[in-house]
Order: structure tokens, then sequence, then C-alpha cells
């Protein structure tokens, strides 16, 4: 088994040399090279590695060749590829373009253990009766996550909600007293939580490190904060 | 082995520590200010079998950086104060924060204790320490303790004894920032060795190195270290930019980085986390809604308890000084030494004694100020007012001094210590005394019945506590806008957990503001007092004694009248007489000489040198009115009438507002000024409020006067 693990970048050479034969017949270094946008030189190193691995039948000036184990190979690393990717467009509604790119860096390091229960997640949402109401449901709800999912970024302190808990992110270099905020403990990385506002005004009271500090909203517009739970 | 060693206490605010000063110390504290500053600087003594020990209390500081007058003070005493030993305090609940400060003493290579301090709060709240690790992590014996109950202390005392006995004092650990912020600190070090001043001999490079990349200001300015800045700005960028951190706040970071990793082997947190109670308390005193109604109805008691609990011992006092009052004159001859007689029962017995009376006053009021801060209610009365106070310039620490301020000017002044920022302290003191104190109650309790028809009376009254409390802020938005204008300092502001305060740290705190109240009582009131006793009796003219006496001895000779109208006619002759003789003494003279400048406002020189007397305490004026208006006793109750009848028969309506809106805006008495004086640390400062009170109640006086007459407006005579 051992002779037969690649690594991730020849396991892509591997693919996209199964692709170009199966739409042109043949695979050139040069279509390979423009394929995946490398030079030349580097297409030619890879080639003899899979080669010396029994992959490929190659030799300069003549089209790329497969062997029996080289399709194989190529086979189950497409497999892996477009089962990943339907996953992502097809069940977490993820653009086509984005769905390939993360695909194409997952199936390197995804075991088939994993892999092969993904896909059986996947068929199943995708063809079970019984799972009618969840295809409905992950139509409606997935394409309002990436909307969603602006607000879970980083927002300034001001406009965190009460009761929320969130890690400050950075503080503003050009806020004043910035040092005095640091002694008091907000420094990236700390947990902090709004509890409430003063009366009629701009005073807030958060809780950091197991004390409880008020500081002014306009300040805390200088703190920078993701919201965690 | 020594024999004495000098050690201090250090630790944030609210961690406990000044309940451990007083523990440890007892009642052996000497408290001053620290040169230049109005920091409370406080000493104790005690011994440990041979050994004796020296504690300072550092003020309260999160940090060792030089953003504060606490931190500075912190910092100078550490830097220059031959400490052999520091206690550092922890609030075991609240550790992470708490060990900020501890990374910073570390790097003083002095000798330290850490005590845990309120170790059963965090126990109960589900918390679980390791000490040997932190002990080792640190380098310094660890205690935990409970300071309220005292449980612990006899350990904290064999840790410094057997600190002191130590051949090699144990040095404490310096803590490792990661590998970029070593090598910065490392080579800094380097270049700051033999060139550190010479007052800090004791401390390593190495501190001087950390304090270069922090860029503090006050150590980056020694002409010392000239140079040494720009190298540490350029360590300072390279660690920002590889750790991608603020570079201003970098070893804040890394601090909080190391204490991360500290705590996070050696506390834990067990599952059972009891929702704290403080946080539930504060859901309802800090809510938006019910904030400010909890606020007012705590206010309320707080008066409630000065005022009313105050009456009875206040009458005692009274009581006892016109006890000695009535003693003195019947031991003491009259013919004997008269001056010095009249001196002492009139001067001194009156004049400190009439001070003196509102001693129970300040006395509740300060154990009702101490409660609320103990407790940490005090933190969030600023809270809740904030938003109010800061539409003039202030913020809600100041609320709480004026709301004194209505009690007595002198416990308000001392109040603003709980203000941080100098300038914000300095325009709150500047203000206070606007606001209309106890002790001019008494002059509009006489003047409004006498000018006013019952409907308007209360309205009055309102209205001159109103524009007191007006004119106060607006000063404050002009002083905030011009001269106390500060941008220098953030607000931030911790509430501390709520705690119920021990019984012996109130008591000492109440025991220290009377200790100072008396002496001034002593000191600058006595003098006053005496100064005025001699304005107002000298000089004598001379034979108006003998004139009066043979008038006197003429109604006495009178066989026709009654008994009761004998004495009417001598009562009568005795006040006329004392009205001359003022009238003929310098506060006479000063009077009428006032009366040039005073007469655009509508006062004359009687009630020009009835002001003389109401410099010195407010509740001299009526007693000075009385005397000119020949009454005789102005307390008792027909007296009063009596008096209230001949100011209605001299003076208009209009004038008699004028008067009170110039009481009301003048500085309340001597003891405001010499409160402002201890708590401003200049008599610069002093004299600007006497100046700016003054002139404003002439103005405001003069203007409401000139308006008055110019419309008509209670300008006919009611009497």
């Amino acid at each position: 088994m051992a002779d037969n693990t690649i690594s991730s970048s020849l396991e892509d050479y591997l693919e996209a040399i199964a692709e170009i034969i199966e739409n042109n017949g043949h695979a050139h270094a040069k279509d390979i090279a423009e394929r995946l946008s490398v030079k030349m030189p580097s297409v030619t190193n890879a080639l003899q590695s899979l080669a010396a691995r029994g992959l490929i039948k190659y030799s300069s000036h003549l089209p790329v060749e497969m062997t029996t184990r080289g399709s194989e190979t190529a086979a189950v690393i497409r497999h892996r590829h477009g089962a990943l990717k339907s996953f992502f467009s097809e069940i977490l509604k993820i653009d086509d373009f984005e769905a390939d790119g993360t695909a194409c860096r997952i199936e390197h390091v995804i075991s088939d253990a994993v892999l092969s229960r993904i896909v059986v997640l996947a068929d199943a949402v995708r063809s079970r009766k019984d799972c009618a109401p969840l295809r409905e449901y992950l139509d409606d709800a997935m394409p309002k996550v990436s909307a969603e999912g602006d607000d879970l970024a980083v927002i300034a302190l001001d406009k965190l909600p009460r009761h929320v808990s969130a890690v400050v992110v950075s503080v503003d270099e050009n806020l004043r007293g910035v040092k005095k905020f640091a002694d008091l403990g907000l420094v990236s990385g700390t947990l902090l939580r709004v509890e409430g506002r003063a009366p009629f005004g701009d005073l807030l009271r958060i809780k950091v490190m197991g004390s409880s500090l008020s500081i002014r909203a306009g300040d805390a517009m200088h703190i920078w904060v993701r919201p965690v739970e | 082995m020594k024999n004495s060693i000098k050690i201090a206490l250090a630790g944030n605010p609210n961690c406990g520590k000044t309940t451990i000063f007083n523990h440890l110390t007892g009642t052996r504290q000497h408290v001053g200010n620290y040169p230049g500053v109005t920091v409370e600087r406080k000493t104790g003594f005690f011994n440990i079998g041979d050994l004796a020990v020296e504690v300072v209390d550092l003020p309260g500081v999160y940090s060792l950086a030089n953003s504060s007058p606490e931190e500075k003070v912190a910092f100078n005493e550490l830097m220059t104060g031959d400490i052999d030993l520091v206690l550092n305090v922890i609030d075991s609940g609240n550790a992470q924060r708490n060990l900020y400060l501890t990374t910073q003493l570390t790097e003083l290579d002095i000798p330290m204790i850490l005590v845990f301090n309120m170790i059963d709060d965090a126990t109960e709240r589900g918390l679980s320490f390791n000490f040997k690790m932190l002990s080792g992590f640190f380098g310094a014996p660890i205690i935990p303790t409970i300071g309220s109950s005292g449980t612990n202390l006899e350990k904290l005392n064999a840790a410094i004894s057997e600190a002191a006995a130590a051949e090699t004092p144990r040095r404490p650990v310096k803590p490792k920032y990661g590998p970029v912020t070593d090598m910065a600190i490392h080579a800094l070090s380097e270049e700051v060795e033999g060139r550190q001043p010479a007052h800090t001999g004791k401390l390593p490079p190495r501190y001087f190195a950390i304090k270069l990349l922090e860029n503090d200001p006050i150590i980056s300015a020694m002409p010392e270290f000239d140079g040494l800045g720009e190298e540490a700005a350029k360590w300072r960028d390279r660690i920002a930019q590889r750790n991608g951190i603020n570079s201003e706040t970098l070893m804040a970071d890394v601090r909080y980085g190391v204490i991360s990793g500290a705590c996070r082997e050696a506390i834990t947190l067990g599952n059972e986390r009891r929702r704290q109670l403080s946080d539930s308390i504060d859901r309802f005193v800090t809510n938006r809604f019910l904030g400010v109604p909890v606020f007012l109805l705590m206010m309320y008691l707080v008066f409630m308890f000065t005022f009313s609990l105050a009456e009875y011992p206040m009458g005692w006092i009274e009581s006892f000084f016109m006890w000695c009052a009535e003693t003195i004159s019947a031991v003491w001859p009259a013919a004997a030494l008269p001056f010095l007689r009249r001196m002492l029962i009139e001067g001194v017995i009156g004049g400190v004694g009439g001070v003196l009376i509102f001693l129970p006053n300040i006395l509740l009021l300060f154990l009702a100020i101490a409660f609320l801060e103990g407790t940490g209610y005090m933190a969030r009365a600023a809270f809740i007012t904030d938003g109010f106070m800061h539409k003039f310039g202030l913020h809600g620490k100041s609320f709480i001094p004026m709301l004194l301020g209505f009690g007595c000017s002198v416990p308000a002044v001392m109040a603003t210590r709980t203000i941080d920022n100098r300038c914000d302290r300095l325009t709150t003191i500047m203000i206070v005394p606007f606001m209309s104190c106890g002790a001019r109650l008494p002059i509009y309790s006489m003047m409004i019945p006498a000018f006013f028809p019952k409907e308007f009376q209360a309205f009055t009254m309102w209205l001159l506590y109103i524009i007191g409390v007006v004119i106060a802020l607006l000063t404050a938005l002009l002083l905030k806008s011009t001269l106390f204008k500060s941008d220098g300092e953030v607000f931030v502001m911790e509430l501390p957990p709520y705690r119920m305060p021990t019984l012996q740290s109130i008591l000492i705190l109440m025991w220290e503001n009377t200790a100072m109240y008396l002496k001034k009582a002593g000191t600058v009131i006595l003098l006053a007092s005496i100064i005025l006793f001699i304005i107002n009796s000298y000089p004598e003219k001379s034979g108006l004694a003998a004139q009066y006496e043979a008038e006197i001895a003429a109604v006495a000779a009178q066989p026709e009248l009654t008994e009761q109208d004998r004495l009417d006619r001598t009562a009568k002759l005795r006040a006329a007489e004392k009205s001359e003789a003022l009238s003929y003494s310098l506060a006479g003279r000063i009077g009428r000489g006032l009366e040039v400048v005073l007469k655009p406002a509508g006062f004359d020189w009687k009630i020009g040198s009835a002001l003389i007397g109401a410099f010195a305490a407010k509740e001299l004026f009526v007693a000075q009115l009385g005397i000119l208006y020949a009454v005789g006793d102005s307390d008792t109750e027909s007296g009063a009438e009596h008096l209230q009848k001949e100011l209605a028969r001299s003076y208009t309506p209009l004038q008699a507002f004028c008067i009170m809106l110039f009481c009301l805006l003048t500085v309340p008495c001597i003891a405001t000024l010499a409160a402002v004086r201890k708590e401003s640390g200049s008599w610069l400062f002093v004299g600007a409020q006497l100046a700016l009170y003054t002139t404003v109640a002439y103005l405001v006086a003069l203007i409401v006067f000139q308006a008055g007459t110019l419309l008509h407006i209670g300008t006919g005579l009611v009497g």
C-alpha cells in the first residue's frame, strides 16, 4: 500500500490527465501544463514521478498514456472529487466554483471511511422519499446561511447585542487610552459579554474576565469583536 | 537576620488590600498624602516576634503604567522606596486580571508573596487552584486568605518573617514572553546596563528595558535613556508585525497571553458554576428603567440617615458648648482679663462650637459613604448618573459630591476623592459649594416668611435650590470646555462585585475623616473665629458702655414703670448698645466701606457687615443681622419674629431675594475653603474659587436687582 500513496499534487496531475484523455483521446504535456496553469518543467517532473510509480507511460514528445493501475487510481480520485463537489453544491448549496475548489483541497486529506459516509448521506438526502421535507428545508435555509454568515463576522463592541459572548479580535491603535483598556484585559483573544447599558447614557456595562467594567459606547466603537456561540 | 523590614502592599482596586492592611496593622496606621498629589498614603507598623515591620499601602492599581496619579505613586514608591518585600494581594475570584499586575511586579526583582484573598468566594464559585504550580510559575510563596475574617493571616505573618530571615531572598521568576519579545528585552537590557539612574540601583536593567519597550511615557523621557527610544520602537514594530498585535499594547498582549497559559493549567472551573449573586443584583440596580428609581431611593435613605439621626447628637453638642460658655462666664469673674474672657466665650466657643455642631452630620455621612463604597454601590451610582452628568462635561462620579453638597460642602469636597481624573476632580471641587448647603437654610427660613406671601414661599425656596444647581452645572460646562478641558484620560470604571464591608474598615475610614475634620476645627476655624471676634468687637467706642449703663440705670430708676416694661426697655437698650458697638467696629466699618459696591446690588451697610460674618460661616449671617437690628437674641422665637418684622420694614422683597441669592452663591464657609485647599493642594485654586464665587454672586445679585427695579417687581415694602 505504501507505494500506492502519492502526494496531493501528483493526484491533481493524474486527475487532470484522466480528464484530458477522456475529452481529447490523448494528453500532451503542453495540455496538462495549460490545464493546471503550471510551467512545462514542473509537468515533466511530475510525469516522470508518475511514470516511476507505474501509473502512466511516458516518454518525451509522445502523448501520455494511462496504465491500468493509473486509470484505477485516477477513477478513485475523480470519484472522491465528484462526491465531495456534489455534497457541497447539492446539499450545502454552495456555488459550483467554490464547491469545485473546496473539493480539490479536501479530496487529498479525506479518508475513504469519512468520504464513503458523506456519500451515503448525500445519496440519502438526494433521493430518499422521507427526506423530502429536509430537501425543501435545505433549499430554503442554506442560501440564507451565507448571508447570515456576515453577521458572525467581526463587529464593533457597541453593536454587540446584550448577553452575547464575543472574543476581542482587535483594538484600534488610535483609540484614546488604548493602553488603559489593554491593562484591564481588553486585548485580542479576551472573551467578553455586554451586560447592559446605563439609563439615558452612553455607558456600556461589560463583563470581562470575571469583572464588570463600564466603558463609553464611543470607545467601544473602536473595539472589534467576533460573537461566539 | 534582619530585625526590621519594609514591605509594600500592592494590588488591584477592590481586591481587599485595605482589609488585609487593617488586619495586619490594627490601629497603628498613619494616613497622609503623597507629596505633591492628593493620593492617600497609608503606612502602618506591626511586629512579628522581634521583627519590626513597616507596611506601605500602595494605591490600588491595575498596572504599573504611568497613566494616573495612583499608578505614578505606586510606580515611584516601588522604584525608589527601598521596599524589601512586596505583598501582592489578588482577588482569587478574578485571578486572571489580577495576575496582570503580578507579572509586572515580578519584573522589579523584589521578593514577593502572593496573597490569594477572598478565597472563600472563589471556591464557592467553583474555582479550584493549583497553588504549587502557580507558586512555581511566579517564584513566590502563595498564601490563600480571607481578609474579612482574618483567616490564614498568621500564615502570612510566618511567610513574611521567613522572607525576612532568608540569607539570600528568593527572587520572583521572570515570565517568558515569547522568542522575539524576549530577544528584544535582552537586547534593550544590555543597552540600559550602566545607564540606569542612580536612585534606582536596586532594580534590574531588564525592568527598564521592558518599560522602554512598552513606551512608558516617564521612563522613555528619562535623559539617561536618550536615544534608546528609537531602538525600542524598532523592536516594537518587529514584535507587533510578527505577532499581529498592536504595537502600543504589545506588552499587555503578551502578558495576558502568559497569564492565560498559567491559569489554564493551574486554575480549574468546576462544573457547578453558580450564577453570581452580584450579576443578579446588577440586573435590577443598573437596569435602564429601574436604575434611576433605585438610585433615588438610596440617596433618600442616605439623607434620612445622615440628617435625622444626627439631630440628637447635634443637640447634645450644642448644649455641651452652651454649658461650657455658661460655666466659664460663671467661674471667670467679668473684671479679670475681660478681653480674653470675651474672646474665649464669644469667639472660641461660639465659633468652634458652631462648627463642631456639624460633627455628627459629617460622621454619619461618611459612615453612609463608606458603607456604599464598601458594598460596591457607589460605582453603580456613578454608572447610573453618568448620562446626565456627561451633558455638562462631568461624569457619574461627580454626582455624589454634588448631592452631598446639599448637606454640607466640607464632606462634599472631601468626597471628590473618588474621582480619578484630576481635571474632573478639580471641576467638581469648584462647583460643589454652589449646591445650597444646610447652613444656608437658616437664612432662607428667616427671610422667606418675612417677605413672601405664603403661597410663594415653598416656590421661592425651591427656586433658590434650583438656581444653585443650574449655576453649578453651567460653571462645570464652562470650566470643562475651557480651563479644565481634558482629553488625556479615558473613562473606564470597574463595577466591583457587591460585598459586605467589614465593620473595622468602615470604622477606620470614618475615624480618619472625622479626625481630619476635628483637626480643621482646631486650627483654621479656631483662628478664623478669633479674627472674626476681633473685627466684630474692635475698636470699641469709648464711653459707649458707660452711656448705656447710665440709661439703663435711668430706666431702673423710673418708679412709674411696671416690672415687665422695665425689663423690655433694658433689653432694648442692651441690644441697641450691641448694634452701635458693631457699627463702630471694624466689621461695621468694612460694611460701610463696601456699601458703595453693594448698593447697586441692593445691599446696605448692615447687610454688608453681616456678610462679613457670613464669610466665616453662613449660619452667622442671621446672628450678625440680629445684632445689627438690635433684637437681642435672634435665636429665640420672639427674637426671630422681631427680626423678621424689622427686616420687612427695611427692605423690599426684591432686595431680600438678592440677599438670599448672594448668600447662596458665595463660598459657604471658611471650613469649605480649608477643605478645598487640602483637596486641591493649592492656595491659588482657593483664591480662584473665592474670586469666582464672589463675582458670580455679585453679578447675579446685581443683574436681578437692577432688572427687578426696572420692571418694578417686588419693589414695594411689605412691612
